[in-house]
């Protein structure tokens, strides 16, 4: 390295290291002075690696960080103002104050977000590689990490998947040496992270994480391999935090004031200031300036931040959904027809992932055995050999890992279907939903999307068992930020797949595996079916039913029988749980003043419930008997038949509900 | 300026904390890092280390040793070198911690409020919600009360003490519950649904008996208004079930009647002042040996089932029996296998029960068909209601004098017809026909059936 590209690499570090050092230590004081609502994590000591590895990364390269991120985001290109702002709650902070310090949101500048929870960071980072992969761009995506995340599935789970795809993703671990308060050497049982890379067939390496210079260097080699398509690496940097896990925690019951000091001798920032000077590539003038001129720019970040208005609170539930419309031309026919060619639920949805697939490069497919086998219910069958192992990706039996991946995925730019089979299997990945994938948008203020299907099969029959048959959509539909679809026909299930897969939010579709090679009427021509608009299934006067997917068939088959006593049913399919068309279930009671809701699923906080509960609510006067809901048993699915039947309702169960209710 | 000194949060929910001492004397140098204070958290004491640097100025209202602090409080100062050091928090604290502040005020709203909620509550005497509902029923004011339980709360034993003695129609009159849905109807028909006797589960007033009621007349007007009887009210729900529950079809047929005609002559000429059948008791016996053949149409709807009773006994048999109070249905046992004085012998007694209003429930009960008369009336055919859970009901016109046509001559006979509603959904249209036609051949022969039969 000659003289001047020297000087020029170490101002270049010093100044990123010297950003992020003021900038905390200033938030270390607003955080004592009241101006930090939430919980404040600092990097000081550690500002080495960011600063490091993300002078190597360009504007579209995109970083995924963890609740100790600050540093990660200023690195990338985080405005400190914007930082300083969030933290203080304001309406100009870099997630519109709907993040704080764990959830920092800069897409504009590849800042993919910190996070509250440890590990999913890595699995993003694969997501962004496998969508650079996907779409043949030379982009990188790093994962930061501490020591804490490495004895967690999610590494384990994502650096194998980056292994065997080949991802161009950084996995930068930085061992600070405690996992919160807990020591790694306590904590691993091999406690060398580097030596971890071999397990996973990528190169791993230890580099110190105080020595700027050092970690410039490794991670220039790192990211040129990304970028040439040699694959992953794994940088484990040691080093050590020299303020408290988080600001107002003690510090000293796990670690010695003694400790600490002789770490903040090996402060990165003076370490490489003395070694530039005595090298004589910068001089100590020229360092201040950089001083001054950074004390300068984050006083002004915190008198900005300080004046910049609060969010409005009418505003709080903005950006749980995407409010962009969905980017489909396709036509919404929400009404579906009387006749015409007759179709399985299976390929009806298959049938709508192929139109989709051809229309959308983005579109990618994940599961076991979704590849050449075609996929367990045969989701995919012949897509492979149109589309390749790229867009048709078989993975390991790592529900977390490829459900955690997808999001990140989605938030670079890609659309993935993830084909769970059963959708018991995806509760491993249940974090990833709920925590991540739910939750981008809205923590980015939706700049971020998240265009994911999540697709598998539910319900009770056939002897599944308890592994391969729950109902869940009462538990995802408690959730914001997601749509969750339970259709019964398989025209519902074609015009709301396509949706989904026109839609910015993610999609939880899950399919009643006892109603899949049901028949019905599917048209020839495209068309889609809005999310939140029930189906009347079957008019009547007398008592409005609300069910789901197979119970909305086993409903229709009394429906004859009872209209020959005298009562006329009202059949309504929601079709989606969340949104929920409350409205036309109102409508309907409106008009017959009884209500019975049958559902599979179990009854505590459950979906009849809600049904229930809003209808007593808002429709109050119009009923005319109590609201009766017929639930599955609460209990785990039985293998044994008799036991089986037992637990799910049957036909003969909602038709005598019903004439009970007719007598109410 | 000087810097303010102020309690941090120590963890994320502690909102004070207990100042313990300073660590650092009014007038020390301070730098930053240097532990200035130490400040006792939901987990332990800490030393609290400055931020800023500057001379430590403790003024005369900082918190004492001991002392509980709130989390953002200003408690003490760093000036610099010769700057005058605030004397007091409260003076200089607005303006230096305005913002450390600022996230406290909904805190403070809530305190303001609670005093004046708890207030409210207190003038209101406490009570579960079933005994309020209890109270309300009786019409007893709960402040009169001196409650009972624990803490003064009102008992139901308390209600029910006070009110012992009047409760009088006052408890009859709202203890009645009607749907939400029935009440709307009420109220936008101007109906009065407390004064209705409900259909629904336990007396609940529905809708549908909103509906069948009659607005409340004017005085102008000038009609009366008829209280709705309970006998009344019993024949209504029972005739809007039925109509509800089956699917009924009549059908009618023409018949001769002559030879039943001059059989009941004959029998009027051998009893000599003794009990005389009537045409009905004539044709219930006949129409008991035609169900024979034809058992279905004596089906019972009971439940999910149809109950077919067995034919040697069980075929009880209702007769329609206009009284003042309205339409009642006594049944008469074993119509099968008793003779046709001892059938008559029933049915008179059942009759003069009827009319006298001292039927007994059972006496209505078990029938498996009706026989409903209408031809004194000078009906000939009509479409009667099935008697629920029954199958079927016969409707019997006048018996009239015709000309008819009888070996292509025109000669007078005695002329009925017969009108037969039963249950489609249980019974088909030509098994119907051919029972009628069974019990028109029965009719038009009636000595050789009652010959035939061994009762």
């Amino acid at each position: 390295m000659t003289n001047q590209d020297m000087a020029k690499t170490c101002l270049g570090l010093y100044r990123k290291m010297q950003v992020i050092r003021q900038t905390e230590e200033e938030l270390a004081r607003c955080h004592q002075r009241g101006l930090i609502h939430g919980a404040c994590h600092t990097y000081v000591g550690e500002e080495a690696i960011a600063s490091a590895v993300c002078s190597h990364l360009r504007t579209e390269d995109v970083v995924f960080s963890t609740h100790r991120g600050h540093g990660h985001a200023l690195a990338k290109g985080l405005p400190p103002k914007e930082l300083m702002a969030e933290l203080f709650g304001r309406q100009t902070g870099c997630s519109r104050g709907r993040g704080g310090s764990m959830h920092l949101f800069s897409p504009e500048v590849g800042m993919m977000g910190t996070s509250g929870i440890v590990g999913p960071c890595i699995l993003q980072a694969c997501g962004g590689g496998y969508s650079f992969k996907l779409m043949k761009t030379d982009n990188v995506a790093v994962a930061f990490f501490g020591d804490g995340a490495v004895n967690n599935g999610a590494f384990h789970e994502g650096l194998n998947m980056a292994s065997i795809w080949k991802l161009p993703v950084l996995f930068v671990c930085e061992n600070n040496q405690f996992a919160t308060e807990v020591p790694f050497a306590y904590s691993a049982g091999n406690p060398s992270v580097g030596s971890r890379g071999i397990a996973y067939g990528m190169p791993g390496l230890t580099v110190d994480g105080n020595d700027a210079l050092e970690l410039h260097r490794v991670a220039s080699e790192a990211v040129a391999k990304a970028r040439a398509g040699g694959g992953p690496t794994l940088i484990e940097c040691v080093t050590y935090r020299t303020r408290a896990h988080a600001e107002g925690m003690g510090d000293f019951t796990y670690r010695t004031r003694e400790d600490v000091e002789e770490w903040k001798k090996r402060c990165p920032i003076q370490r490489l200031r003395t070694r530039a000077i005595e090298h004589g590539a910068v001089t100590a003038a020229e360092f201040d300036a950089v001083d001054h001129e950074i004390k300068g720019l984050v006083d002004e970040a915190r008198k900005f931040a300080e004046s910049s208005p609060w969010p409005e609170a009418a505003s709080a539930t903005q950006f749980a959904y995407s409010e962009e419309p969905v980017s489909s031309k396709v036509p919404v026919q929400n009404h579906k027809p009387t006749s015409g060619r007759e179709i399985t639920m299976t390929q009806a949805t298959h049938e709508a992932l192929s139109e989709e697939m051809a229309k959308n490069p983005g579109i990618f497919v994940m599961g076991e055995g979704i590849g050449q086998r075609g996929g367990n219910f045969k989701t995919t069958t012949g897509l492979f050999d149109l589309y390749g192992p790229a867009r048709l990706c078989d993975t390991p039996i790592c529900e977390r890992g490829f459900v955690g991946l997808a999001c990140g995925a989605g938030m670079t730019g890609t659309r993935p279907v993830i084909d769970f089979m059963f959708a018991d299997f995806v509760l491993d990945s249940v974090g990833e939903i709920v925590n991540q994938i739910a939750k981008i948008q809205y923590m980015s203020s939706g700049r971020l999307k998240m265009p994911v299907l999540l697709r598998g099969c539910i319900g009770i029959g056939h002897s599944a068992a308890t592994h391969h048959s729950g109902n869940y959509y009462a538990m995802y539909a408690q959730i914001p930020g997601l749509t969750v679809v339970v259709p019964s026909s398989p025209y519902d299930a074609k015009g709301l797949f396509k949706r989904a897969l026109n839609s910015n939010d993610p999609v939880i579709f899950l399919e009643h595996r006892e109603i899949l090679s049901v028949k019905g009427p599917v048209p020839e021509t495209e068309y889609e079916i809005e999310f939140g608009k029930a189906a009347i299934v079957r008019p009547g006067r007398d008592v409005t039913v609300v069910a789901l997917a197979r119970m909305v068939h086993l409903t229709l088959s009394v429906c004859d029988e009872l209209e020959k006593e005298g009562i006329s049913v009202e059949l309504v399919d929601p079709r989606t749980v969340l949104p929920l068309d409350i409205e036309t279930i109102l409508q309907s009671v409106k008009k017959t003043g009884r209500l019975l809701v049958v559902d599979e699923g179990f009854a505590p906080c459950g979906f009849a419930v809600d049904v229930a509960a809003q209808v007593a609510d808002r429709g109050f006067n119009d009923l005319d008997a109590p609201i009766k809901r017929i639930n599955g048993a609460f209990t785990p699915t039985p293998y044994s038949p008799p036991l089986e039947q037992a637990v799910v309702p049957q036909a003969e169960t909602i038709s005598r509900a019903i004439r009970e209710l007719m007598r109410e | 300026m000087p810097f303010s000194i102020t309690i941090p949060r120590l963890g994320w929910s502690m909102e004070e904390g207990t100042f313990v001492r300073w660590l650092k004397k009014d007038g020390d140098v301070v730098r930053p890092g240097d532990a200035v204070f130490e400040l006792e958290g939901e987990k332990a004491a800490q030393d609290i280390e400055a931020v800023d640097s500057g001379i430590l100025s403790i003024p005369i209202d900082a918190p004492k040793p001991g002392s509980v602090v709130a989390v953002g409080a200003v408690i003490g100062f760093l000036v610099a070198d010769g700057e005058a050091p605030p004397n007091a928090i409260k003076a200089n604290s607005s303006a230096s911690s305005s913002t450390a502040m600022s996230h406290a005020p909904s805190a403070a709203a809530i305190v303001e409020t609670t005093p004046s909620r708890l207030a409210e509550r207190e003038q209101a005497p406490a009570a579960a919600p079933s005994v309020r509902r209890l109270a309300r029923e009786r019409g007893v004011s709960l402040a009169s009360l001196e409650g009972s339980g624990p803490s003064g709360r009102i008992m139901a034993d308390d209600v029910r003490t006070t009110s012992t003695g009047k409760v009088t129609s006052m408890q009859t009159y709202s203890a009645k519950v009607a749907s939400p849905r029935a009440r709307r109807v009420a109220n936008e028909l101007g109906i009065d649904w407390r004064r209705l006797q409900g259909t629904g589960r336990d007396g609940r007033v529905r809708e549908r008996d909103v509906r069948m009621a009659k607005p409340q007349s004017h005085s102008s007007s000038g009609s009366t208004v008829v209280p709705v009887s309970s006998r009344r009210r019993t024949i209504a729900n029972r005739m809007i079930s039925s109509r509800e529950q089956t699917a009924p079809v009549t059908i009618t047929t023409h018949i001769d009647a002559t030879n039943l005609v001059g059989l009941r002559a004959q029998f009027k000429q051998a009893a000599s002042g003794s009990l005389i059948p009537s045409y009905s008791d004539i044709i219930m016996k006949l129409v008991s040996l035609a169900l024979r053949q034809h058992p279905l149409l004596a089906a019972r709807s009971e439940g999910d089932q149809w109950v077919i009773p067995s034919m040697s006994d069980g075929l009880h048999i209702g007769l329609a029996v206009d009284t003042e109070g309205g339409l009642v249905v006594p049944v008469v046992r074993d119509v099968g296998s008793i003779g046709l004085f001892e059938l008559a012998k029933q049915t008179v007694a059942l009759i003069e029960k009827s009319r006298a209003g001292t039927l007994g429930v059972s006496e209505m009960q078990e029938g498996v068909f009706t026989i409903t008369n209408l031809g004194s009336f000078g009906i000939d055919a009509f479409t009667p209601i099935i008697n629920l859970p029954e199958t079927a009901v016969l409707g019997l016109g006048r018996i009239r004098r015709e000309p008819v046509v009888v070996d292509d001559k025109i000669v007078a006979r005695d002329q009925l017809t017969l009108s037969l509603t039963f249950d489609h959904r249980i019974v088909d249209g030509a098994p119907a026909a051919k029972f009628l036609q069974t019990v028109s051949q029965a009719i038009e022969n009636p000595s050789a059936w009652l010959l035939r039969s061994d009762g």
